[in-house]
């Protein structure tokens, strides 16, 4: 085999760094319960499924998905836990603050994941920027008690792939002239970006390896894919085209999905879950100041099977009482006497930035203006007291009954052991540790 | 000045608990364009009401949102002027030094009695892998997080209780340290 050619001949046109909280749901279980340490567990006791393992666990082969009854039989020194989003939460943003020390251009890509652009730091700093990535490594770790896996490079493409050549507990640097010797060692389908469709196509005409890709020309990328990849392409050859998005954007679309154990034959129970989604959906979308006119709503059975309806609405709107009169009819026409359901949804669309009511309703328009005065009181008392102080008669069951019942439907000890003045709507955003003698 | 503008803006940020954008800025005080919002955002930030923070964002300063400190408080005081503010922490801040590091434990007995710290106290603690003998520590012992004095002799580290009717803890392998104690919080109804 020939040695590979190079891409770059550069060393740090850019110094972008990718952060990545290894195995971060279990990872915050056993930081915050020294009980948990060193043990497998397994995320998700409240969903039925493993929805993060750690790493002790994914040693025994326990995988994403998997039943928790399966994992209990086959592996009863397993640790099953059920989710702390909230603790999750302020780790997360704890990940962000400390990298905001060194640098304010920080994307939040995920809730484990960001990138940073280093760019500039090492003159200021009078430190490589290797040697920054490794400092903001140890800070996260030690004020964190939880390891991160770090890949620097030139571009967010590359930091990834970076990222993902040691992990756990690792920090791989890629210089521009460097790229070509880790794209050599792997396949198109291992880059961010490059999903099974795209890589079987580059695969059929001839292309498997990611190197190989980098050296195509950018006429050849165009000729046969789309913008994505020439984006990728690009930043295979050390351009930096993909820019970090440091303020959250407005979203195109808020959905809110939630499952309850156990499924349920009983209509109002079904319809309460149901109206719950919609309120969230409506608090999110009364939170970004957007109201929408595209509703869709769906039910899953216990055998899994969706079926959804969608409804336009004759004006934009974020308050939930409009939702609801779609939704009986939708629901009506959706739910089955007799089958059983394990999970409801609501996606809102078409959002956008303004209300704009139509000239032609105009008693419609008065009715609205009062609703949305009253969500707006309801949204400071919920500020002041916690989500769901107020809500609809058509959400009581699902908020006053839970979502998980039985051996299954246990709340994670955050929301059971709760401090003196905490509530179970509002707690201290600082993470809790549990007892200590 | 703008006192009616800054009480919307510390209403919207107790409501919401960030600062608007300019867009709801411009909104929030009936202003039809965000450069209009912006100016007086410049405004504000000169007489110390907000601030921006590295990414450029509105944030909101102790002036515009905190308690204030009260000395001593003669009856009839006239309203302080603007200088004469001086500035605030939340009792976050002055709880809690570096945030990210900071975690809260329940205590579970009588162990640290003498020291003050009581049955139910909630202790701040500050995560580190080293600390300083004679520093109030939480350490891992047998997978349980126990709170006691931080001592050595002859060169080996132990755990002391500051209450006579606990025995000294030995560790029989390296001492794990999780945190060092900052603060007690201990609420009355």
């Amino acid at each position: 085999m020939t040695k590979p050619r190079a891409v770059s001949v550069h060393s740090w046109p850019e110094a972008i760094l990718h952060i990545d909280g290894d195995s971060f749901f279990a990872a915050c279980e056993q930081a915050v319960h020294a009980e948990y340490r060193g043990k497998p567990l397994v995320v998700g006791g409240e969903r039925g499924i493993a929805t993060a393992m750690s790493r002790e666990a994914k040693a025994l082969g326990i995988t994403r998905g998997m039943q928790n009854g399966e994992i209990a039989r086959r592996f009863p020194q397993c640790v099953i836990v059920p989710s702390d989003y909230e603790t999750y939460s302020i780790f997360s943003e704890r990940m962000l603050s400390i990298v905001r020390r060194h640098t304010p251009a920080v994307e939040a890509y995920s809730i484990d994941e960001c990138f940073a652009d280093l760019t500039g730091l090492r003159k200021a700093k009078r430190q490589s920027y290797e040697d920054i990535a490794k400092t903001i490594k140890s800070e996260l770790q030690s004020d964190l008690g939880l390891t991160f896996s770090l890949g620097l490079s030139v571009n967010k493409t590359m930091a990834k792939v970076a990222t993902s050549w040691r992990k756990p507990d690792g920090f791989t640097a890629i210089k521009a002239r460097h790229i070509h010797y880790a794209l050599a060692k792997l396949d198109v389908g291992d880059i961010w970006g490059i999903g099974p469709q795209t890589a079987a196509r580059l695969e059929k005409l001839g292309v498997k390896n990611a190197l190989v890709f980098a050296h195509k020309s950018e006429d050849w990328v165009a000729k046969n894919f789309s913008k994505p990849q020439i984006q990728i392409h690009r930043e295979l050859n050390g351009g930096m085209v993909k820019k970090l998005e440091l303020e959250k954007a407005a979203p195109k679309s808020i959905s809110k999905t939630k499952s309850f154990t156990p499924a349920s034959t009983d209509d109002s129970y079904v319809f309460s879950q149901l109206s719950k989604n919609i309120e969230n959906a409506c608090i999110k979308a009364r939170r970004h100041g957007m109201y929408t006119d595209s509703v869709s709503f769906f039910l899953k059975t216990q055998g899994f099977e969706t079926a959804g309806r969608k409804a336009r609405l004759s004006i934009h709107t974020n308050n939930p009482h409009e939702l609801l009169r779609v939704a009986r009819t939708a629901f009506d026409e959706l739910f089955q006497t007799g089958t059983a359901y394990r999970t409801t949804g609501v996606r809102l669309g078409n959002l956008r930035h303004e209300s704009a009511y139509q000239p032609d309703l105009f008693h419609q328009h008065v009715e609205v203006e009062k609703l949305s005065g009253i969500y707006d009181i309801v949204d400071q008392i919920d500020s002041r007291f916690g989500k769901h102080s107020i809500y609809l008669a058509s959400s009581l069951r699902a908020i006053t009954e839970g979502n998980h019942q039985g051996e299954r439907g246990t709340s994670a000890r955050r929301k059971r052991d709760l401090l003196s003045g905490e509530n179970s709507r509002q707690r201290i955003g600082i993470p809790y540790l549990g007892m200590v003698r | 000045m703008h006192e009616e503008n800054i009480e919307k803006i510390q209403q919207f940020h107790s409501r919401n608990r960030r600062l608007p954008s300019y867009g709801e800025l411009a909104d929030l005080c009936g202003y039809k364009s965000k450069s209009s919002a912006y100016s007086l955002a410049e405004k504000l930030i000169e007489a110390g009401y907000i601030g921006r923070d590295s990414a450029g964002k509105l944030v909101p300063t102790a002036k515009l949102t905190d308690i204030k400190v009260l000395g001593d408080v003669t009856a009839g005081f006239p309203s302080p002027a603007e200088e004469e503010l001086v500035d605030t922490m939340s009792l976050d801040d002055f709880l809690v030094e570096n945030r990210e590091a900071t975690f809260i434990l329940k205590v579970d007995g009588d162990s640290m009695i003498d020291a003050g710290i009581q049955d139910g106290d909630l202790v701040l603690v500050e995560r580190t892998d080293t600390a300083n003998v004679g520093q109030i520590i939480i350490a891992e012992v047998d997978n349980e997080f126990t709170m006691k004095y931080l001592r050595e002799k002859s060169g080996a580290y132990y755990l002391e209780a500051d209450n006579d009717n606990y025995a000294d803890i030995y560790p029989e392998g390296e001492l794990r340290i999780a945190g060092v104690v900052k603060g007690v919080v201990r609420k009355y109804d």
